[in-house]
């Protein structure tokens, strides 16, 4: 008896150390989406059994150790308990209780997560190596940063041109992979005005962890601001748009403007050089060898770089926005 | 020195533990074989290629065939036959020879894919290869069993390389019941 | 102790190493010549560096190795209708050290070999681990770039995977015969085949370095694995082939359960190891086929274009994920089961009193091990497959806590009332249970979809997988070792050294598990070389990576331990645990047959306490008087 009070003590002790400590507003980011809201309640429920559950194991063992150590000299075994059968039912029966009721409950928070706004605005997001792109189809807007308005849910559809990248905005909580040749759905319903950062957490290769852009929650004014602004802007100088292209369309991730290597050769100073190709012949950086190797970036592959642009990367493209860069790329010296 | 009737026990032992390790290695590789499967629905869905139907059918007749013969190898060796079991033996071996020809040598020319052209060719190239390479397997295992049974390294009651090539042979051939039709027949065809 | 002088060709390692370094460049000739003969361009200096010419340059270097170390002899002769021996015994003509450099048949050698060859790996593993924690001190790149980080961080991840299941196959290998009164395993030639293959399998993985590196992680999903570079190919084949030898080792332990226990070693008086490694076998038996598939079916997609995961041909990336995972989940119940048996087995000897619910123990063995065939798509839950998918693996994942349950409950069952001391394989085993506990409990969380909407690919199942490792692999594994050294060795090992492994090992890993937990939850994602400043976790992962490094000074600290114990360690009572359990009856050195007379079950295995029952008797004197 003696024993049992003092197991029960140390199983407290221990069980509300655990429950002090797995605070959820300490260890969860910044709660920034209506979908947050019962993913964190279901978090929060499960810290709790956690800490309970760790207290009634680590106090029995933590107990044991202090309290039923082998004396010097002591030779002789313990009591002969082999078992018993009512005990062993009872902690299979209520983990099993257990289990399926935070199934349950978990999947209320998952539906709740999926519930459908059918008033939701539609945003294309692409994700390709190593940038992300949002296309507003409603408006026919292409844009490099992701503007949502508040409390207005958005639905993204999200695809990949090369590998699997993975949407995820820590604040946001609720996370979908990129995956090429497929289109899969995403709801958010943004609950808090400001700057986000959106990453990709599914590994895509060298520069995965610089993959990133920036996600602005504003006021539906200010939403209806930016979509108008961005209409009504029209860019009149081709190669200012061929700049523009260059950033909505992630090329930049892996061509620098200002002559530094990246993973493919820099713009600057390319227009008219001669380059020097993987299979050793020379070619002069003309218009339609720019084209080229927009349209089909394998067929001729500048020597030192691998062949990595995804052949989709330019099949985004007008001839138009295309002829845009080659302005822009003119004007690179 | 052993007598006969003990070297006959341990053999009989030894031929249970080798025959359970026959059938937990058929096991594994029954999950490879159903992997494959999985990949075919996954990616055919309810559709097939355009493939020689005459030809395969004569392959699977073929294959089931040797498996009958392969049968009466066994029982012949497990009755001393040396006779018979050389013949069905040949036989077996023939037809399985002449399976690998009927569809590697024949199906993977003539087939409509090249193995890098879309899923169809990529999933026919897997399956039919996959099998192919059991097939040519054990056509090897069955030609070595024939030697030493030409060599009278078998008796009645001492025959486990014979079973053990009778139940690998009829393994391979029972893939091949499952995956036959999943090549051949079931889906709509695709041109 | 001086060794007198042998030719380096007597020993099989040697002879494989130039089996190997003979047959590469055959395999890398062979396929240039035949393309070369299909009138591909010939160039000096990109010629030799094709693809497939490494890759059968590869395989047939691992055949080369086989041959070299003498894996077929006994086949050839076999095929050929030659007697070969039932068992045979090493060249007497050599020092009894050379055994572990050849290819041995006793399952004990192999079991040494499996445990050596462990270790190695595990340091590779650990040292891959430290480089690239070293970058992640501070945001930005610094030490490498951003590739290398890829492949260090991928390559730990699969080294590590392959030194844990070295690590069972040693627990297994040694204890198992011996454990159910068996001479040997009931296919020896097959045991060290599967052991020998490993060596080349190594190899391949390591050679990556040298050959592009692959920055998938140890996942390998394409697409990204068909873009990466050569050394995604050694990876590929460094896994197919100890995935082959996980295969024919799990048969080969089935086998020997079923058919090679002594009279009266009934299932359930069989010590509670067997049945974790029964469990384990099932899995390593059947689901690895799966991931060779999906390797295999990646490497064909990239030398012949099999467009199986690619969507332009009308492949299906999910499809990979699908026949991966179907494998790489149980293969974490096979990593830890093994560990939790040794757990269980250990616990009555330092507490002197029965196993609490022996057979619930053993049965949940298998329930995990049935439930986890399960659970595969619980690691897909945000990578589109199937929406309806999703729910009903969130089920099956948490029923698997059912099981593990049982084990915990048992555990502080047969703590309490016990008489527990502390030598250093007990502390292991309670160090074992702490971090199970930890990683356990840390399971739930990533188990339900909408919380794993958050956590899935950040650093929290990072720390949770780890903790998982740790307690279920590395805890059991390093207190299996130093309670079966003196068995092995005839020496004890040094006991104050063994305390300050355990103690720096202990609080060392909770630090750098609940720090790569804490990170993980405020956002910081898996595999990346750098993270955002403005996350403010550059203390934690400056706390990680010094925990790491207490975790591989405490790992130096054992090795020295074991080696210098070894030959300076006091020589030990013949069972310095005073366990009841068969092979510590034996005499040491352990009789190369194990049991010249068959063993005699006479009870219950974990009947401490219980006045003058005994377990076995072996009766090893009485062979020799015959």
């Amino acid at each position: 008896m003696k024993h049992v009070i003092g197991v029960i003590v140390f199983i407290v002790v221990l069980a509300s150390a655990a429950w002090g400590a797995l605070n959820v507003n300490l260890l969860l980011p910044a709660q920034a989406s209506q979908q947050a809201q019962p993913i964190d309640s279901l978090f929060n429920l499960q810290f709790k059994l956690v800490a309970v559950l760790f207290g009634l194991i680590a106090g029995i063992l933590l107990y044991s150790v202090i309290f039923f150590r082998r004396k010097k000299g002591d030779e002789t075994d313990g009591p002969h308990i082999t078992g018993n059968t009512p005990l062993e039912i009872t902690w299979t029966t209520i983990p099993f209780l257990l289990v399926i009721g935070l199934s349950l409950i978990g999947s209320q928070a998952l539906a709740e997560t999926l519930r459908v706004d059918p008033r939701a605005i539609e945003v294309k997001v692409t994700g390709q190596q190593w940038s992300w792109r949002f296309e507003y189809p409603a408006y026919g807007i292409t844009s490099d940063v992701l503007y949502m308005p508040l409390n207005k849910q958005v639905l993204f559809k999200i695809t990949s041109i090369d590998v699997i990248h993975s949407f995820w905005v820590p604040e946001f909580r609720v996370k979908q992979d990129a995956v090429p040749g497929r289109v899969d759905e995403l709801r958010v319903t943004a609950s808090k005005i400001g700057e986000y950062s959106l990453v990709c957490a599914e590994i895509c290769g060298t520069k995965h962890a610089n993959m990133a852009s920036v996600v602005k929650v504003i006021s539906q004014e200010d939403f209806t601001a930016w979509v108008a602004g961005e209409l009504g802007a029209t860019v009149a100088n081709p190669a200012d748009r061929g700049a523009k292209w260059l950033k909505q369309y992630g090329c930049l991730a892996c061509h620098s403007v200002d002559g530094s290597k990246m993973v493919g050769p820099s713009f600057q100073g390319l227009y008219a050089r001669q380059e020097e190709m993987e299979s050793g012949a020379t070619v002069s950086a003309d218009d339609a060898y720019l084209i080229e190797s927009i349209r089909q970036p394998a067929k001729q592959v500048v020597k030192g770089f691998p062949n990595a642009m995804p052949p989709a990367a330019g099949e985004a493209l007008t001839d138009v926005q295309i002829q845009d860069i080659i302005e822009y790329i003119k004007t690179l010296k | 020195m052993t007598t006969k009737a003990e070297s006959l026990t341990r053999y009989r032992h030894n031929a249970a533990t080798n025959r359970l390790g026959l059938w937990l290695f058929i096991l594994s590789d029954v999950f490879a074989f159903a992997g494959i499967l999985v990949s075919r629905w996954a990616l055919w869905g309810n559709t097939r290629p355009d493939l020689n139907q005459v030809l395969g059918l004569i392959v699977t007749s073929v294959l089931l065939i040797s498996s009958f013969s392969m049968n009466r190898a066994e029982v012949a060796a497990a009755h001393g036959d040396r006779k018979q079991f050389m013949i069905f033996m040949s036989l077996t071996i023939l037809l399985g020879i002449a399976f690998l020809a009927g569809v590697v040598g024949i199906e993977w020319q003539e087939s409509p894919y090249a193995p890098s052209d879309n899923i169809y060719g990529a999933i026919f190239y897997l399956m039919t290869g996959m099998h192919a390479f059991h097939v040519l397997c054990g056509v090897i295992f069955l030609l070595l069993v024939l030697r030493n049974g030409l060599r009278g390294l078998y008796t009645p009651e001492k025959h486990w390389p014979v079973e053990a090539g009778a139940i690998f042979w009829h393994f391979v051939d029972v893939v091949w019941i499952f995956y036959y039709p999943a090549i051949y027949l079931m889906g709509n065809l695709v041109r | 102790m001086t060794h007198k002088s042998v030719n380096p060709f007597s020993l099989g390692l040697v002879r494989g190493l130039i089996g190997l370094i003979i047959a590469s460049p055959l395999g890398i000739g062979l396929v240039s010549v035949l393309l070369a003969a299909q009138g591909q361009e010939w160039l000096v200096g990109k010629f030799w560096f094709t693809e497939p010419a490494w890759v059968l340059g590869a395989v047939f270097g691992s055949v080369g190795f086989l041959i070299g170390v003498g894996a077929f002899n006994d086949w050839v002769k076999v095929a050929l209708g030659e007697e070969v021996h039932e068992t045979h015994e090493a060249d007497p003509s050599l020092p009894s050290w050379t055994r572990y450099y050849n290819f041995s048949l006793d399952h004990k050698v192999i079991g040494v070999q499996y445990a050596v060859t462990c270790l190695i790996m595990f340091s590779f593993a650990g040292l891959f681990a430290l480089i690239f924690r070293t970058e992640l001190i501070q945001t930005g790149l610094q030490y490498m770039t951003a590739d290398f980080y890829n492949t260090m961080m991928s390559l730990h991840g699969i080294v590590m995977i392959m030194a844990i299941l070295l690590g069972l196959a040693a627990m297994m290998n040694y204890l198992v015969p011996l454990m159910i009164g068996a001479n040997d395993m009931a296919f020896p030639r097959l045991n060290a085949f599967a052991f020998w293959i490993n060596v080349p399998s190594g190899i391949a993985l390591l050679s990556s370095i040298f050959l592009g590196g692959f920055d998938t992680g140890w996942v390998g999903y394409p697409p990204l694995s068909v873009r990466a570079p050569l050394g995604m190919q050694m990876f590929f084949l460094g896994v197919y082939l100890f995935g082959l030898s996980s295969i024919l080792g799990a048969l080969n332990i089935i086998a020997t359960i079923v058919r090679c226990r002594a009279q009266g070693m009934t299932p359930f008086k069989m010590p509670i190891f067997v049945w974790t490694a029964l469990a384990t076998a099932i899995i390593s038996l059947t689901a690895t086929q799966l991931i060779a598939l999906s390797f295999q079916m990646v490497m064909f997609q990239r030398l012949l274009g099999m467009g199986f995961f690619d969507p332009a041909k009308g492949g299906d990336v999910i499809l990979f994920q699908h026949l991966f995972w179907f494998y790489s989940h149980p293969a974490v119940y096979v990593f830890v089961l093994p560990g939790l048996g040794m757990i269980s087995e250990l616990l009555p000897v330092f507490t002197r009193k029965p196993l609490f619910g022996y057979k619930w123990v053993a049965l949940s063995s298998i329930a995990i091990a049935l439930v986890g065939f399960f659970v595969w798509a619980h690691h897909m839950f945000t990578s589109g497959m199937q929406e309806f998918l999703r729910v009903p693996f969130q089920y099956s994942t948490l029923l698997v806590a059912v099981p593990t349950g049982v084990k915990f409950f048992s555990w502080v069952a047969t703590l309490w009332r016990g008489k527990i001391s502390f030598e250093t394989p007990m502390l292991f085993i309670l160090g074992a249970i702490v971090v199970f506990l930890t990683g356990g409990l840390s399971g739930p969380p990533n188990g339900t979809v909408a919380t794993d909407l958050h956590l899935h690919d950040t650093y929290f199942i990072v720390g949770h997988f780890h903790a998982t490792m740790f307690g279920g692999f590395v805890f059991p594994f390093f207190a299996a070792l130093y309670y079966w050294y003196p068995k092995v060795t005839g020496r004890m090992y040094n006991e104050r050294l063994g305390q300050l492994h355990f103690w720096l090992l202990l609080p060392g890993f909770i630090l750098q598990s609940f720090g790569q937990m804490f990170v993980g939850l405020l956002g910081m994602r898996r595999r990346i070389a750098d993270y955002d400043p403005s996350l403010n976790i550059e203390q934690p992962n400056i706390l990680v990576t010094i925990a790491g490094l207490v975790i591989g000074l405490s790992f130096i600290i054992f090795v020295f331990n074991m080696l210098y114990s070894a030959k300076r360690g006091v020589v030990s009572a013949a069972n310095p645990w005073r366990s009841r359990s068969p092979e510590w009856l034996l005499p040491t050195p352990l009789p190369v047959h194990n049991y010249p007379q068959p063993l005699e079950v006479l009870g219950e295995p974990y009947d401490y306490g219980l006045a003058g029952s005994t377990y076995v008797r072996v009766n090893p004197q009485s062979a020799a008087a015959d």
